[in-house]
């Protein structure tokens, strides 16, 4: 319960922080929201001799949108600022849900999107939506900066791309094209502060006939180690013009490429189960959204 | 009979306790701090079962900081809520019975300390075969026993046979038979246990300030444990963050930080940590329950047979009392002229159970309300027309000896079937939506104590004088639920005065008189009789005052709004604290005592006047009843079940503060909500509890909040004081089987294993459709 003792930094600029972090090396962990972290310190699962504290660092937060350019997300932004953000409503629809849907209110107001991505928890609610929008993460070191896309950073079960010295700083998701449109839905036991049994992000586009599929991702979260980004269902849709008989058929091959697992949550079948349902769901709520955008 | 004209009864003002609550200002256990205070960190078991091969306990208590160690030599008396089946000791002796049980204990000058020092204990282990299932452990008896001297692995069973079932069985038209599953669910209280007691060695007298329901069965098992006389030991509660039963006996916090106490000198505070609160549970009998029930040709109940086996965990705690409850729970709220009873609490190598809102109630009840519902199908008539045809009505006397003085049970199941539109929408929904009807009741305070007494169970003693105005003294526990608000009302509406004139003095063994505790929903009765008889006393005296000083006659007198009036002439009256004044002056200090005992009724088979094992468990003075119409929607394709409405109509008697009985009717029914849908304990094949913390162990949230439409209809019992009954374990009661009968409507599939989870509910409906 309690905690061991450690050294605390509170760097105020993102180059002190890039020094700190590559100095203390794997001795220290960055602390963002912590409510991740401090749990797992809690319970003795994580023993950091060193916790690095960016929420002192003004260039690692907030969220700018430019027209045509797309947005960028600092990865110490709050998931409250997200939650409430009208722009990512308007424009990045599943991030907004999901933000909503993430743990509890106080949870929210102190978890951030970066904390959420870098703690590569199979069930996290932002992966699905980030990796299905495109996004790209920003790493930074002293020794300079590398692009990375999402999926390829979350590498296993809170497993990141993260080198020593690494930071993710932000978050850079693309201008949606037109008529697209990005569902999110998940399933637990209860309809808050549940971690999450199956969730599932969709973005659309659609053709200038406002029915047939130009691009289309669906990644699937909490049935594979990382955010699974199907292969099968783009393979399906992409260049048809959706009805319901093809979403149907989307949505078993969607919950024949999961991988789940049982657990204390649910069985690997309920899971397959609840893919086939939910993909179907979220692809048609997309699709409907897409033809009204 | 008396009449119903109140005015501090029947108000919802507020809460006496609520301010300081709201503002955060309550002193909980572990907000208090004394000077030289230590802190105790309990060292706990990483086995389900086995030896304890030896404890070395000197590294740490060569930790700087660490004052003291104990282990279970240091306090071998063995405590439990039952006399006769105690078996639980502060720390494990020899041997450990479930997975977190405590072996050591640690007094150190701060918490952190002490932590450290709990790792530093090096306990050697001889493994044992874990027994996790009633049926295994009962089966492997012969090879392995929990307790040595319990040679079955049982702790108790018992069978109880009113009348002739067999026979009347063997009449009946409509006869089903049905096993049921209880999950292992825990009450999930605010705040966990936490104990500061303070032993002073100059005079020898134990403070223990505890969050605890029961002070008295705490005192007493405390004199027990600590071998001290219980004159030498007081125990006061702070505020009290619930208690749900989970806190109706002793926790071994209150020990260790008892025994740390007398060993360092110094005060000790030991607080749980929530997976303490988990891993020592005491939470509800999970049971495996055969039901059958007969009906004759016109749908009158004849006989009920019932087989239970409780998993009891490691320990016996109240185990014997549930299990009872559970035999006497089929004579109620349905008359029911023959029965049968064979049951049997089982030890495994669990965190044990115990007592839980409502306990014994709503494992038959769900069997009961399920077959009832079933059963109408059967017959081709509703639910309701089934209930209401069989329901108790006043001064019902059940065969076993059960007496139901009064009961609006009848008008709560029609209140709730007009208010949900039961009959409109039984059936008739589309596939996914569905409405289930369900009734139930319980005690409203016990004829018993656990102990063999024949003292009152409550006893109130009203002081009155001019510096004090009114308080009540009653060592009764204020855990939440607002007793002391309603005994200021109760004082108040005899005496003639308002509610915030009263004092209220709970919750202290010294301080207060004589109370029982916070169980059986026995307060507000236990109370009421004893406030009632205390404050005539008061009025008697002040009365022939207030009659000297307006030339009157005392008996011509009557008091209200805080004036004496003449009932012939009211414009002869005087204020009353003037009379208070005069008789202090005159007399000094004035005092009323009234005390409360139960009518006893044996547990007898009234067809044979045969005395029946275990009956004598379950009378109570009065009987509070509800009903609940539940509706919900199930995702059909998800398997998720939404309560969307629950419609209930409960029978609390009078009720003293309607404010509070809906917060305990809508709490009853969220409490339960959660074992029907979500909550279960799981344990892992060593006896390891998976989930023993708040995110893993599902409560509902705000968001499974359904809306609630909830009424408390007109009641008046003329034998309770004021009419009162209980309000917060009968709606407790029909809510699981409401909600599987609404599933069943909506999906046609009858869920008898607890919790009805999406996954349950997904099987089942393919299965279904597979058929």
């Amino acid at each position: 319960m309690y905690l061991d003792e450690f050294e605390y930094y509170a760097p105020k600029t993102a180059d002190e922080t890039f020094e700190l972090a590559g100095r203390l090396g794997s001795q220290a962990k960055v602390l963002a929201g912590g409510t991740d972290l401090i749990l797992n310190m809690k319970q003795s699962l994580l023993k950091p001799q060193c916790l690095i504290d960016i929420n002192g660092v003004k260039e690692f937060q907030g969220l700018i949108y430019e027209a045509g350019k797309g947005a960028v997300i600092g990865a110490a932004t709050k998931i409250s600022e997200l939650e409430h953000s009208a722009v990512l409503r308007d424009k990045y629809f599943a991030l907004h849900q999901a933000a909503r849907e993430l743990g509890s209110t106080q949870v929210r107001a102190m978890a951030t999107i970066g904390g959420n991505i870098c703690n590569a928890s199979p069930a996290a609610e932002t992966s699905s939506p980030l990796v299905a929008l495109g996004t790209k993460v920003v790493i930074n070191s002293a020794a300079g900066e590398r692009e990375l896309p999402l999926e390829d950073f979350i590498i296993g079960n809170r497993k990141t791309a993260l080198e020593q010295g690494e930071l993710l700083v932000k978050f850079l998701l693309p201008e949606p094209a037109p008529q697209t449109a990005s569902c999110y839905t998940n399933i637990g036991l209860r309809n808050a502060m549940e971690i999450d049994a199956v969730n599932m992000a969709v973005n659309l586009t659609l053709e200038a006939d406002n029915r047939t599929v130009k691009v289309l991702r669906l990644v699937m979260g909490s049935v594979a180690p990382r955010p699974l980004v199907s292969v099968e269902v783009p393979a399906l849709l992409v260049g048809q013009a959706l009805n319901s008989n093809l979403i149907e058929k989307a949505a078993a091959a969607a919950a024949g490429e999961a991988q789940p697992i049982s657990d204390i949550r649910a069985t690997a079948e309920y899971r397959r189960e609840a893919v086939f349902v939910l993909s179907r769901r979220v692809l048609q709520e997309a699709f409907n959204a897409a033809q009204e955008v | 009979m008396e009449g119903k004209k109140f005015s501090q009864v029947g108000r919802s003002v507020t809460r006496i306790d609520g301010p300081a609550k709201v503002k955060g200002e309550a002193i909980y256990t572990d907000d208090m701090v004394m000077a030289r205070m230590a802190h105790g960190k309990i060292k706990r078991s990483t086995y389900a079962h086995a030896f304890i091969k030896n404890i070395d306990y000197s590294k740490a208590l060569a930790l700087p900081g660490v004052l003291a160690v104990i282990t279970g030599e240091d306090a071998p008396n063995k405590w439990g809520i039952v006399p006769q089946t105690a078996n639980e000791v502060t720390l494990a002796v020899d041997k450990v019975r479930f997975h977190g049980e405590g072996v050591a204990a640690v007094a150190a000058i701060d918490e952190e300390t002490a932590e450290e020092a709990l790792d530093l204990i090096e306990v050697e282990y001889e493994p044992l075969p874990v027994l996790l299932d009633p049926f295994e452990s009962m089966k492997r008896a012969g090879e392995i026993l929990i307790h040595e001297n319990e040679p079955d692995n049982v702790l108790h069973q018992g069978e109880q046979l009113f009348g002739d079932p067999d026979q009347a069985f063997a009449g009946c038209k409509y006869v089903l038979e049905k096993k049921f599953y209880t999950s292992y669910v825990n009450h999930a209280f605010l705040e966990p246990h936490s104990s500061l007691a303070h032993y002073d060695p100059q005079n020898g007298q134990l403070q223990l300030w505890s969050s605890n329901q029961v002070p008295h069965y705490l005192h007493r098992q405390l004199s027990i444990v600590m071998d001290m006389p219980m004159n030498k030991i007081r125990v006061i509660l702070p505020a009290v963050g619930g208690g749900f039963g989970g806190k109706g006996e002793a926790s071994s916090s209150d020990f260790c930080a008892a025994l740390l106490s007398r060993k360092t000198g110094r005060p000790v505070r030991v607080t749980y940590d929530r997976n303490e609160v988990f891993v020592t549970n005491k939470g509800r009998h999970p049971c495996h329950m055969k039901m059958k029930i007969g009906l004759d040709q016109n749908g009158y109940i004849q006989a009920v047979d019932f087989d239970n086996t409780l998993d009891g965990g490691a320990y016996a705690g109240w185990g014997m009392v549930v299990m009872f409850y559970t035999t006497s729970m089929i004579h109620l709220p349905y008359k029911v002229p023959n029965a049968r009873a064979r049951v049997r609490r089982v030890y495994t190598n669990k965190p044990t159970c115990g007592a839980m809102r409502g306990l014994g109630g709503v494992q038959p009840r769900y069997a009961m309300e399920c077959l009832l519902d079933e059963l109408a199908e059967m017959m081709g008539v509703s639910a309701y027309e089934l209930k209401m045809k069989n329901a108790v009505e006043s001064g019902y006397r059940s065969v076993s000896n059960l007496h139901v003085p009064h009961t609006e049970y009848k008008k709560c199941l029609q209140t709730v079937v007009e208010n949900s539109g039961y009959l409109e929408k039984h059936g008739k929904q589309p596939f996914g939506k569905g409405i289930g009807l369900a009734g139930g009741y319980y005690i409203s305070g016990t004829a018993y104590t656990l102990y063999l007494s024949y003292k009152p169970h409550t006893t109130v003693l009203i002081r009155v004088d001019t510096e004090g105005g009114v308080t009540v003294h009653c060592a009764a526990a204020d855990i939440g639920q607002g007793c002391n608000t309603v005994m200021a009302q109760m004082a108040a509406e005899v005496l003639g005065v308002n509610y915030e004139d009263v004092h209220v003095v709970s919750g202290d063994t010294e301080l207060g008189t004589f109370d029982l505790g916070s169980f059986a929903s026995r307060v507000t009765y236990a109370s009421g009789v004893a406030i009632k008889e205390a404050a005539r006393q008061i009025n008697d005296k002040l009365f022939e005052v207030a009659a000297g000083m307006l030339s009157c006659r005392a008996e011509q007198l009557e008091v209200r709004d805080r004036r004496f009036y003449s009932v012939f002439e009211p414009k002869k009256n005087i204020e009353w604290e003037k009379v208070v004044d005069v008789y202090t002056n005159t007399v000094g200090t004035l005092t009323g005592i009234g005390h409360f005992s139960p009518p006893r009724l044996k547990g007898i088979d009234l067809t044979r006047g045969e005395r029946v094992q275990g009956a004598n468990i379950g009378h109570s003075p009065t009987f509070g009843f509800s009903a609940q119409a539940i509706e919900v929607d199930v995702d059909v394709e998800t398997g998720k079940v939404r309560v969307t409405k629950v419609t209930e109509a409960g029978d609390c008697g009078q009720a003293v503060n309607p404010m509070s009985v809906e917060g305990q009717v809508e709490g009853s029914i969220m409490f339960t909500l959660g074992q029907a849908l979500y909550e279960e304990m799981h344990l892992d094949k060593d006896g390891r509890m998976m989930n023993a913390c708040l995110h893993h162990y599902k409560v509902p949230t705000v968001m499974e909040l359904p809306e609630m439409d909830t009424t408390i209809v007109d009641s008046y019992d003329p034998t309770a004081p004021f009419g009162v009954k209980e309000s917060g374990e009968g709606p407790v009661q029909p809510t699981i089987p409401a909600i599987a009968n609404a599933v069943y409507d909506a999906i046609g599939v009858r869920f008898t294993e607890l919790p009805i989870t999406p996954e349950k509910v997904l099987k089942a409906l393919k299965e279904k459709q597979g058929k």
